[in-house]
């Protein structure tokens, strides 16, 4: 009996069982080099196998006749394949199925195709993820392809699970760079805002090239939700982000600290003068937005100060052309929920409110509670990792190192200095 | 290509579903890597999201269609212009694009129901945000007649809140 023919009737007959799985397991691992090499191995053979029901077996047959070109006959089986295997069955050799389905993605790439691969790498996050709080190797590819075929929507419910524990840094700065971009699509700011936070003020020793896109959009964001530029970076960012991204990132600040101004003009002066290094790092779309949002902001302003307006002053203060202009912009914050006024053309005035939410409706209640449950559970999550991390060695060596030891006893409280000996 | 969820939902008029239906399936299709963009109902797709008054996923929708699709099939461009006249929030100009075109059997009912649902819409916004308008505007935006404008309001009543609106022009003040 051949190589391939042994391993086939080993797949077929222990792939029932988790133990018999683990046994098939160990034959594969041994014979993965001599199936490389032997050229009975063809796409037909796997025609013997079902990808549900043997799917340790297939996964193996399937990343050795898959490792030089890949056609797109190819392409199409491994995503029949990811469709249809069985999680369980997948998780004993996740890295395999893991450089599969990054060989699957490169592939498409290649193809120019990235649509027809969203679909099946939604389907391998989920079954290669152990629990829903872990990020996978497989994360930001899918939300590569997602943003590559304009498939948001799909990219979104990837970023909807809170994740807590990361294994590579690299995998966490591109989920968090390609989240916050497919976030600024779907035009929630505010999660794009907390996903790019987390790239800039991640630790690293030196600048890379991901978090500097991310800066720079985060400054964007920030502008569009806030409306408030700070050039100081958070206080938790590292030491290289707070020294080198400025010197990387003049036109974002200069846009920034011009919005700050609140003039219309000169934030557009800007932007012209830097349009081709906007448009050069793909973000000219998201600075309009934030010039637009310029108009909103210096609009939102005026409702705390007045409580009746002309829509004629409003146009002057705003510097609109006219007060029809005005009225249509207002109407427009109003549609978008932004503010709260009523306009009155017969006087051609505009009256400010207060936001009418009483929060006493179900869905408002169902909506806080929703987030106490969620921001209990964060908070557990926290005090188990100070705990967890109170015990570290490493951290505790660390700590040790910088107090202040006494000759009497073990008691590292502060004792006063004059009690010294 | 199976497209029996999506006539099965224009057949009972779950409108409200023909977006999710067809991003599934778009993605189940795509990844069995038949070219189906020829084939695709990209107009009912369209008109999906507008239903929903999801205006980013229409925009990058139509970024997805090949030209040649575009061109080809004029009911698609003309389901777009109702898109750039929602993005544009060129309010009248929905009306005008929906009006604008012949559209076909399969279309029509999704067409009239966006329709119905975007008037409805309108009015509610026009309800929150004005406390007077002028009658040649509330035409405008509701896409009407000036006189059905007027009349229609009064139906409309059973879904507004008790807030009236006084509706104005030089010779008369009518209160609803």
């Amino acid at each position: 009996m051949s190589t391939v023919e042994a391993v086939i009737t080993s797949i077929q007959g222990l792939s029932a069982s988790s133990g018999d799985l683990y046994a098939l397991h160990d034959v594969l691992k041994g014979a993965v080099d001599s199936l490389r090499t032997d050229s009975e191995l063809q796409l037909s053979t796997l025609d013997q196998l079902d990808p549900s029901k043997h799917s340790l077996g297939y996964l193996y047959l399937l990343d050795v006749l898959t490792y030089g070109p890949v056609s797109k006959e190819k392409v199409l089986l491994i995503a029949r394949f990811i469709n249809a295997c069985d999680a369980v069955q997948i998780r004993l050799a996740s890295e395999k199925f893991v450089s599969l389905c990054k060989r699957f993605k490169d592939k498409v790439l290649e193809l120019r195709d990235p649509l027809l691969g969203v679909a099946p790498l939604l389907a391998a996050v989920r079954k290669v993820q152990v629990s829903t709080k872990r990020l996978t190797a497989l994360h930001p590819d899918c939300l590569q392809l997602c943003l590559l075929a304009k498939c948001y929507k799909a990219g979104f419910s990837v970023l909807s699970d809170d994740i807590l524990e990361v294994d590579q840094p690299r995998e966490f700065y591109l989920y968090c760079y390609y989240g916050g971009m497919i976030c600024i699509g779907l035009k929630r700011f505010q999660k794009a805002l907390e996903l790019l936070y987390n790239v800039v003020t991640a630790p690293m020793h030196i600048v890379n090239a991901i978090a500097l896109e991310a800066y720079k959009k985060y400054i964007l964001v920030t502008l569009i939700h806030s409306g408030q530029f700070s050039i100081s970076l958070p206080k938790c960012a590292s030491t290289t982000a707070k020294s080198s991204f400025k010197t990387w990132c003049t036109p974002y600040i200069e846009v920034g600290m011009r919005y700050n101004d609140g003039k219309i003009s000169e934030l557009e002066a800007v932007v012209v003068a830097n349009s081709s290094d906007f448009e050069k790092d793909n973000n000219l779309g998201l600075v309009k937005q934030a010039v637009a949002s310029l108009y909103k902001r210096n609009i939102l302003r005026l409702t705390q100060k007045y409580l009746t307006l002309s829509l004629q002053d409003i146009a002057n203060m705003v510097q609109l052309a006219n007060a029809k202009e005005a009225e249509m912009r207002v109407l427009q914050m109003i549609q978008d929920g932004q503010i709260h006024a009523l306009i009155n053309q017969k006087d051609g005035m505009v009256r400010f409110l207060e936001d009418p939410e009483q929060y006493k409706t179900s869905e408002m209640i169902e909506i806080m509670d929703s987030v106490i449950q969620r921001t209990i559970g964060l908070s557990k999550n926290l005090i188990a990792m100070d705990e967890s991390l109170s015990c570290d060695p490493l951290y505790l060596g660390k700590v040790g190192r910088e107090r202040q030891r006494y000759d009497f006893g073990e008691d590292f409280d502060t004792v006063p200095q004059k009690f010294s000996m | 290509m199976d497209l029996s969820p999506v006539t099965d939902a224009l057949a009972v008029k779950s409108f409200d579903k023909i977006a999710d239906i067809c991003d599934t399936l778009m993605l189940q299709v795509a990844a069995e890597g038949i070219s189906f963009h020829d084939d695709w109902p990209y107009a009912i797709h369209l008109l999906g999201y507008f239903y929903l008054d999801d205006c980013d996923s229409a925009r990058f929708l139509w970024k997805t269609i090949p030209a040649s699709v575009k061109e080809s099939k004029p009911e698609v461009a003309a389901a777009w212009r109702i898109g750039q006249k929602l993005w544009t929030r060129d309010y009248a100009g929905v009306h005008e694009a929906i009006r604008g075109f012949d559209w076909s059997q399969d279309a029509k009912d999704m067409v009239a129901a966006f329709s119905d649902v975007y008037t409805k819409r309108m009015f509610q916004l026009l309800l929150s945000a004005y406390s007077t308008i002028t009658i040649r505007d509330l035409a405008l935006f509701l896409g009407m007649a000036e006189d059905d404008a007027t009349t229609c309001k009064l139906s409309f009543s059973e879904i507004s809140s008790a807030s009236s609106v006084l509706l104005w022009d030089n010779t008369r003040n009518v209160i609803a």
